[in-house]
């Protein structure tokens, strides 16, 4: 047995010296050529308006690590998991045997050897080429036969997958003719390998081998390299890109995804409002179109897709990448010069000296695109799953909005139904217009100081319009204060001084009235000198944790089911008696996904019920819109394309009695949905308030009873 | 060709409010306002928005005058974002009932100070009180025809086509100008919603104040008002709900019963 501390092989064995030169020009071209396709993106990227997205790089640092090395998101699909791995797991560490034969050959320093050469560059390699092979393998399988509708299917994507696996076999046979010619010694190490060239033995002489690898080695070349200068032009950019665009992702929770508008500087300056034309993005906006993976996830989840409307963020992303590459400078307002890179030196400028009259000249995109019709852009109800779904952290959703923002505050063009809610909360502070209710018709019979009355209110209860306007949701908002009373809270309410906290307005695009509204209801909640807040909306709830704070707003905020589960925790509320019914639990999106609280109403529930709730398939982070938010709760759905239809079936399917809720559209929302899809079944929809003010209440009646 | 359109507005309280919100003061015969908010009537957003289409189609200018207290400013800011040119506003300074013959009045004083005009709209009520007579007592003081209940105004031959609804269906009728139409809802009048970019400049727009002294009425007879037209009354009428069966032993005999109370109950035939 020979000595493995010996084992190596040579490097450009069987390609002549006078012929290796030709190799490190086909890698040096193929470099020049992806540099330029990355070069010629980020100039693009250029011509966008500013974003910080560079700070704490520490909690960079970490998401990169959690999804772009270990692709936290990615694997959640399965098959994604195992055919993405395979071959993203691959690649790395072909590139790092790759590495190691320039540093044995070109540093000349001597790492290929013994053990580390059998371990890793023989057996290791061997391998994980055989895992591309099977991953490609897969995904071709389900691009040919599973064919999933959230796919895009291109001649490039196929294209992509073919040149991947030719790759990787031509490499195998580069490998297995080497050891088949040179009947080499640790050949067993590369068990593929060997295989190969055991099989070839028999139909083919040494010599035969040898010139079949010959032809093998240079096609393996030039496929390699091809693909690498390819790739920045086609959806594989996502290599580089992908990493960039999470390293660069917004730090904040989706809730707080929409971006700021200085309207007085753009009315000032001219520029539109909101977004009109690809001008009106920041460079990071740009930067996610060229991100996108095409993977299809974001349209895969999102509600409106699912009932079958046009809305696909996934097309928004890429019709809008194609357009920005096929008008790289029309596209932002830029005369048409030169298209080659004549003028990219000063790249950077172009977009500080760029007029505004310039970028209003750009190019439009609302309507122009398929994906961007408006019919599409008011179908969103802004319930970020595509944001939750996205691996490389492409932020869909506020682009909408950007684009809402045009049409409302530029065009006044959008829904009837939704102009009256925004007229209503214009004229009324509210957007229910029509309401035969008023704000504080729930509290009857209840002691509820309002804040001008209460000399010691140690926080504040924001009901909200949907809790104090809307007639079901007055039992739950009733729920939440005799629970607080119960549990001896001093509390206080602003009554008829509270005012719509804007969340329709800013996610109909009206960011106008959300300002105003923002600004009016922080300086009333300052000079009450309110600290605390308890919310019954989880969009009241977002807007104040998320949103306000921007206009001198800071306040703990809690969302009713938090306040309630820590008022169970510290004994204040005793709840004895179970509901024994089947109970599943709703997220609402901007309790839920946009802000992480998951477990304190499941809690409640917990508390309230008998048995533990029941969790839905889409619960959670990938939770299913009710299709109530983003001002959609204010739209006459098509009666065969209600999202909270869908919703309805999905709850309807766990068997559950009672579907738990915690938040007023929600409700409505669902109630509706389930009365519509039930049948003769008895399923509710119960706040989670509701359910614990049941629990709480027959406690001490049986308490009453047993005395 | 070019038409100088005057649109003339009214704000007044919400009419959407919850109806157990609203409160009337029967001592002063007014509605209490309450927490409610101002408005503009939505006829005369209907009229506004009728006009703003013509202008689309003929050119011209648009000019919106008002009669009402300081708060009018709003109403009249909001005209402007939905694109009328001009905004006159006329203070009312205390005038506590202001009664259509002097509504009439100081808007016929307003409008002959302005000079020319081809057409004047008003909505055909208010919705507050709803007496729908001010369009026709200001056609009567500035010597022109009126035209009531119009919903649809075009450009014609030698004047305005216009489209009226009546008690049967509608009438088209052709006018000269310079006329008075007063002007009713139709799916084609919806008031459009200004941009927001309309509604910030608004504000930057100027707006003419003039005061009855400006306007060469007699200011002390215009706010001593109640010409012709008195508030006798103002109460909110009391719905009772009464459940009643009528029985029978066949259908006929129900049913006979039945148009029997219903005659009773209402007093009608
Ligand atoms: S936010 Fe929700 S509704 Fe809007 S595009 Fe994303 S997934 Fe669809
Ligand atoms: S935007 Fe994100 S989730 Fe949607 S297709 Fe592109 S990469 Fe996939």
């Amino acid at each position: 047995m020979m000595n493995p501390e010996l084992a190596t092989r040579e490097v450009f064995w069987n390609i002549p010296h006078s012929l290796v030169w030709v190799m490190y020009l086909m890698f040096v071209a193929s470099m020049a050529v992806a540099a330029y396709g990355i070069y010629r993106r980020v100039q693009i990227w250029r011509r966008g308006l500013s974003a910080k997205r560079f700070d704490r790089p520490l909690e960079r640092l970490k998401l990169l690590l959690k999804h772009s090395a270990a692709q936290q998101r990615t694997v959640r699909e399965k098959y994604a998991a195992i055919f993405h791995t395979f071959i993203y797991t691959g690649f790395i560490v072909l590139a790092l045997a790759t590495t190691v034969v320039a540093i044995e050959y070109d540093l000349g320093l001597p790492v290929m050897q013994g053990r580390f050469y059998l371990y890793f560059q023989s057996f290791i390699v061997d391998v994980f080429g055989v895992l591309v092979l099977i991953g490609v393998g897969i995904a071709l399988y389900r691009r040919a036969i599973v064919k999933p509708r959230k796919l895009v299917y291109t001649d490039e994507a196929t294209l992509i997958l073919t040149a991947i696996f030719l790759m990787a076999l031509t490499g195998f046979l580069v490998e297995g003719w080497r050891i088949g010619a040179t009947d080499e010694v640790w050949g067993k190490w590369s068990p593929f390998g060997y295989l190969l060239a055991q099989a070839s033995a028999a139909m083919l002489s040494r010599n035969a081998m040898r010139a079949a690898h010959f032809g093998a080695w240079w096609t393996h070349a030039v496929l390699v390299f091809g693909f690498i200068a390819w790739s920045p032009f086609t959806k594989m950019a996502h290599v580089v890109f992908a990493p960039l665009n999470i390293y660069t992702a917004s730090l904040r929770p989706t809730g707080a995804a929409l971006k700021n508008l200085d309207i007085e500087k753009a009315m000032e300056s001219g520029a539109p409002l909101g977004v009109k034309s690809l001008a009106q993005f920041t460079w990071k906006d740009l930067a996610d179109f060229d991100a996108c993976t095409e993977c299809g996830r974001c349209t895969g989840v999102c509600p409106a897709h699912t009932v079958g409307k046009e809305l696909s963020p996934r097309d928004i992303i890429l019709d809008l990448q194609k357009f920005m590459h096929a008008n790289p400078r029309a596209a932002f307002g830029l005369p048409n010069g030169n298209s080659s890179n004549g003028n990219s030196a000063n790249g950077g400028d172009q977009a500080a000296s760029r007029k505004p009259q310039a970028a209003s000249e750009a190019l439009p995109i609302i309507g122009a695109l398929a994906a961007t019709s408006p019919a599409a852009l008011w179908q969103c109800t802004t319930c970020g799953a595509c944001m939750e779904a996205c691996p490389v952290f492409i932020e869909q959703m506020p682009k909408i909005v950007d684009m809402r923002r045009f049409l409302v505050m530029e065009e006044a063009d959008f829904p009837d139904t939704m102009a009256d809610a925004v007229t209503s909360m214009e004229t009324r502070g509210h957007p229910f217009k029509g309401t035969q209710s008023t704000r504080v018709d729930w509290t009857e019979g209840l002691q509820v100081q309002t804040m001008a009355e209460a000399k010691d209110a140690e926080v504040l209860f924001w009901v909200g319009c949907g809790g104090a306007l809307i007639e079901r949701n007055q039992k739950t908002v009733r729920a939440t204060a005799q629970l607080l009373h119960k549990a001896g809270v001093k509390f206080a309410i602003l009554g008829r001084e509270e005012k719509c906290t804007g969340d329709p307005a800013r996610r109909i695009g009206n960011e106008f009235l959300f300002e105003m509204l923002a600004k009016e209801n922080t300086e009333k909640l300052n000079h009450y000198g309110v600290k605390k807040i308890i919310t019954s909306c989880p969009h009241c709830f977002n807007t104040f944790r998320n949103e306000y704070p921007q206009y001198g707003g800071e306040y703990e905020v809690f969302h009713h089911s938090e306040y309630l589960a820590k008022l169970v925790d510290e004994g204040r509320l005793a709840p004895l008696e179970k509901n024994d019914k089947k109970i599943t639990f709703h997220d609402p999106c901007y309790l839920g996904r946009h802000n992480g609280v998951f477990d304190a109403p499941r809690q409640l529930v917990q508390i309230a019920a008998r048995n533990a709730p029941i969790e839905m398939a889409q619960s959670r982070e990938n939770g299913f819109c009710c299709g109530g938010g983003g001002g959609m709760s204010f739209i006459d759905e098509p009666k065969d394309q209600r999202v909270n239809q869908e919703r309805a079936r999905q709850i309807l399917a766990t068997g559950a009695d009672i579907v738990a809720v915690g938040c007023p559209f929600c409700t409505t929302m669902l109630e509706d949905g389930i009365n519509a899809r039930k049948g003769d079944r008895d399923v509710r929809v119960m706040d989670v308030a509701e359910l614990l003010w049941q629990a709480v209440q027959d406690s001490t009646t049986n308490g009453a009873n047993k005395n | 060709m070019p038409v100088n359109i005057i649109v003339c507005v009214k704000q007044i309280l919400d009419p959407e409010i919850p109806s157990r919100d609203f409160r009337v003061d029967a001592e002063q015969r007014e509605a209490v306002r309450g927490a409610a908010n101002l408005v503009t009537n939505i006829f005369c957003e209907n009229a506004l928005e009728t006009a703003l289409q013509l202008k689309e189609k003929s050119g011209g200018k648009i000019t919106v005058i008002s009669y009402g207290a300081d708060s009018t400013e709003d109403a009249l800011r909001k005209a402007l974002a939905m694109k009328a040119d001009a905004a006159i506003h006329i203070l009312n300074d205390g005038q506590a009932h202001p009664d259509p013959l002097s509504v009439a009045q100081v808007l016929a004083a307003a409008i002959r100070k302005l000079g020319e005009f081809d057409v004047v709209m008003l909505g055909r009520e208010s919705g507050d009180w709803g007496v729908g007579q001010t369009a026709g007592l200001l056609a009567e003081e500035l010597g022109v025809a009126a035209v009531a209940f119009v919903d649809k105004v075009e450009i014609g031959a030698d004047g305005l086509q216009l489209k009226r609804q009546t008690d049967v269906g509608y009438e088209r009728v052709a006018a000269t100008m310079p006329l008075v139409i007063s002007i009713t809802n139709d799916e084609h009048n919806v008031p459009r919603i200004p941009k927001t970019r309309d509604v910030m400049m608004s504000f930057r727009q100027p707006l003419t104040k003039w005061t009855l002294e400006d306007l060469g009425v007699n200011a002390a007879e215009v706010r001593a008002g109640n010409h012709y037209y008195a508030v006798v009354d103002l109460f909110i009428p009391v719905q009772e709900l009464n459940c009643e069966f009528v029985d029978g032993d066949t259908l006929e005999a129900r049913v006979e019963k039945f148009a029997q109370r219903i005659i009773e109950v209402t007093g009608s035939m």
